[in-house]
């Protein structure tokens, strides 16, 4: 629901704009630490911001559903934070308006940690971005997530052995279904206290 | 938690000592590491480049007498060298981490993808599709039986009477009383166009839009329209703000922002300006054109034709070249009853929200004009060039009505064919012409915004007497056939 409001805002505030999306402005609410949600298109990560805020963003089974930011609160262990999620980015370097949209978001906001949702079952097209991320500095958690899909195409990871390699924690998760998501946020507030 | 290094990614001699180098020379503050920054100056991301020419001011010019350097080395862009180390890296990392279990059969589901994405069967389907999922569900159900009942027994027994019953023992002025329940009242034309016509069509599409995008079916149609797309300068990316753009034009304008080129973009826009009806407008003309088989082929026809012509010519006019196009394909899954409702719901009621007060507005503009005698002269301004293309004089006030609102126009039409003052070819040209005429007042709101205000006034000035022509066109070569419908 947030992003159809964030629409009708585009539509009444922004009607006479000057059509350049370069400022799209992203403000600091609050000065709370924030959670910045990143990764493929249609991946889940909708799901995983609606978890973990108890929004209702529109959830999809097509790529682009998110095209604009949307923002909401999260509570972890008696912690607020400000969870971001992010329209899909396939690399660091972006090709299109909405990749450009979430790497400045990324280098403007600094977030606390920042969650790569990947699809498990295409690991190897979802890891460049990861080890961008890494390459890039930032505080990552690699979240595989649609593991139920992975199983059921038969596919295993051996989680421990990609953590050591990747030098990330890594959680799997089934985000439609809720599985992972207490160990999801007990990985993001480990990490954000360290 | 103990101090492990990092991962990193090692490059090629050349770009790692170019790496190094420019690592060295930058100062400024980039919230990532200055090996990220350089890997993407190789890589020549221009808003990095423009960051770091802010922020280096003496630095840059020897920054920038590095990558020259660097490239005289490879034969390919630095961008695909460095994506190829990446990915070799990725590949050795899942190599011992990764195992699959062969599973040949991929069952079902991997069939009806396959055959969603052939072009024969593909097509099939999508005809399939479009004639339960639009025609029949939308057009009949929707636009025909609900919208029936809603109009002609909700409001046209119940709500209008009662309404009228009121108004006439509490207002004792005519003038006043038209306010609510005259011919441009507030309940009987704005509440009633909106809820008993548009309300019944949007919902149903909304609920067939749900379900289809939740199965994953557009992505495979986005691969089986590939090939059409790229002839008017679209790729299959394309896909889905048209199919969107059934459903809300304004809505899929936005939604543009996932084409790759700014060229790709403004065709899109100017489409869906032009040629894609939204729902609302759909189920009505539909509605209006279900009960003779020609009159709704013929407007497909033309609506078809003069998509993919102006789309082949906006493709040559328009300077760029061609998109490239790689997408995603998501598993087909069945879709989620609660995920459906929950966006049929939340659709809804954004819609409402933007429509209702159009309507409403609209009602009180109308019965201002009406009260005032603008309405007429505005109406006779438009009469000629609606006598023009063929149709009554009449007609003319629906057009006024589209300035508002797409649908609300098509809603216009849908009273006056009722009414029996709007049959056979003159009603065929009337839908054509309306269809393709301006988008709604949302829809150039949010392309002034997207595109910005110059191309967003070219494709208004464009489109307001293209649509007049098309319908002129049509009009003659029915009448000079002879088509009687």
């Amino acid at each position: 629901m947030v992003s159809w409001r964030k629409i009708i805002n585009t539509i009444s505030l922004g009607a006479f704009g000057d059509g350049c999306h370069e400022k799209v402005k992203l403000t600091d609410r609050d000065g709370l630490r924030k959670i910045g949600i990143v990764g493929n298109p249609n991946v889940g990560k909708s799901v995983i911001f609606n978890n973990l805020t108890g929004a209702h963003v529109t959830v999809s089974n097509y790529p682009g559903t998110t095209v604009d930011v949307a923002r909401g609160k999260a509570k972890i262990e008696g912690s607020e934070f400000e969870v971001v999620d992010t329209p899909g980015m396939y690399s660091f370097l972006p090709i299109t308006e909405e990749e450009r949209v979430a790497r400045l978001l990324l280098l403007t906001e600094e977030p606390e940690v920042i969650l790569h949702v990947v699809d498990t079952r295409n690991l190897e097209r979802m890891l460049p971005l990861t080890l961008q991320l890494i390459e890039a500095g930032l505080p990552v958690i690699l979240n595989l997530n649609m593991m139920d899909e992975t199983e059921s195409a038969g596919v295993t990871v051996d989680i421990d052995k990609l953590e050591t390699e990747l030098t990330v924690p890594i959680v799997p998760t089934v985000a439609t279904s809720g599985r992972g998501m207490d160990a999801l946020r007990k990985r993001i507030i480990e990490y954000a206290r360290n | 938690m103990p101090e492990i290094k990092s991962l990193q990614t090692d490059y090629d001699g050349p770009i790692e000592s170019a790496l190094s180098s420019i690592s060295k020379l930058l100062r400024g503050h980039y919230g990532i590491s200055k090996r990220m920054v350089a890997l993407l100056l190789l890589q020549e991301d221009a808003e990095i480049e423009r960051q770091v020419k802010e922020q280096e001011d003496e630095n840059y010019k020897s920054i920038q007498n590095i990558l020259p350097e660097v490239k005289s080395n490879y034969g390919h862009p630095l961008s695909y060298i460095i994506a190829m180390t990446r990915q070799q890296k990725v590949n050795n990392v899942l190599d011992s981490v990764i195992a699959t279990r062969d599973k040949s059969d991929k069952g079902f589901a991997e069939l009806l993808s396959r055959a969603m994405m052939n072009p024969l069967s593909g097509i099939i389907i999508l005809f399939g599709v479009l004639y339960f999922g639009l025609y029949q569900f939308v057009g009949v159900f929707g636009a025909g039986t609900l919208v029936d009942f809603i109009e002609s027994i909700v409001f046209g027994e119940w709500i209008n009477p009662w309404v009228s019953g009121i108004a006439n023992t509490i207002i004792p002025f005519q003038i006043l009383r038209d306010l609510f329940v005259g011919e441009y009242g507030l309940v009987t034309l704005g509440l009633s166009y909106a809820i008993a016509i548009i309300l019944p069509i949007v919902g149903t599409f909304f609920i067939i839009f749900s379900i289809i995008e939740d199965s994953g079916y557009l992505p495979r149609l986005a691969m089986l329209i590939d090939r059409i797309f790229k002839a008017i300068g679209l790729s299959g990316r394309a896909v889905i703000p048209m199919v969107l753009g059934f459903g809300c034009d304004t809505m899929a304008t936005i939604v543009t922002r996932t084409q790759e080129t700014r060229r790709e973009r403004i065709i899109t826009t100017l489409l869906l300006a032009l040629a894609i009806p939204c729902s609302a407008q759909l189920g009505v003309i539909l509605a209006i054109l279900s009960g003779d088989g020609w009159s709704l082929s013929i407007w497909v026809g033309v609506i078809t034709l003069v998509f993919l012509l102006v789309g082949f010519v906006a493709s040559k006019a328009i300077p760029g070249r061609g998109p490239s196009f790689y997408m995603e394909v998501p598993p087909l899954r069945l879709p989620k009853l609660s995920n459906v409702l929950t966006k049929t719901y939340s659709r809804l009621q954004w819609y409402f929200f933007e429509v209702l007060p159009f309507f409403l507005y609209a009602s009180v503009f109308l019965w201002l004009g009406d009260l005032t005698g603008v309405l007429d002269i505005i109406t006779s301004w438009l009469e000629p060039v609606v006598v023009l293309i063929g149709l009554p004089p009449e007609a003319s006030i629906a057009f006024l009505y589209g300035f508002f609102r797409r649908d609300f126009g098509a809603a216009g039409l849908y009273d006056l064919n009722t009414a029996g003052a709007l049959v056979g070819v003159p009603l065929v040209v009337a839908a054509v012409t309306i269809t393709l005429f301006i988008p709604c007042i949302a829809q150039f709101g949010v392309m002034l915004k997207e595109r910005g205000i110059k191309t967003a006034i070219a494709i208004t000035l464009f489109v307001f007497p293209f649509a007049f022509a098309v319908g002129y066109l049509v009009n003659l070569i029915l009448t000079t056939l002879g088509v009687a419908l």
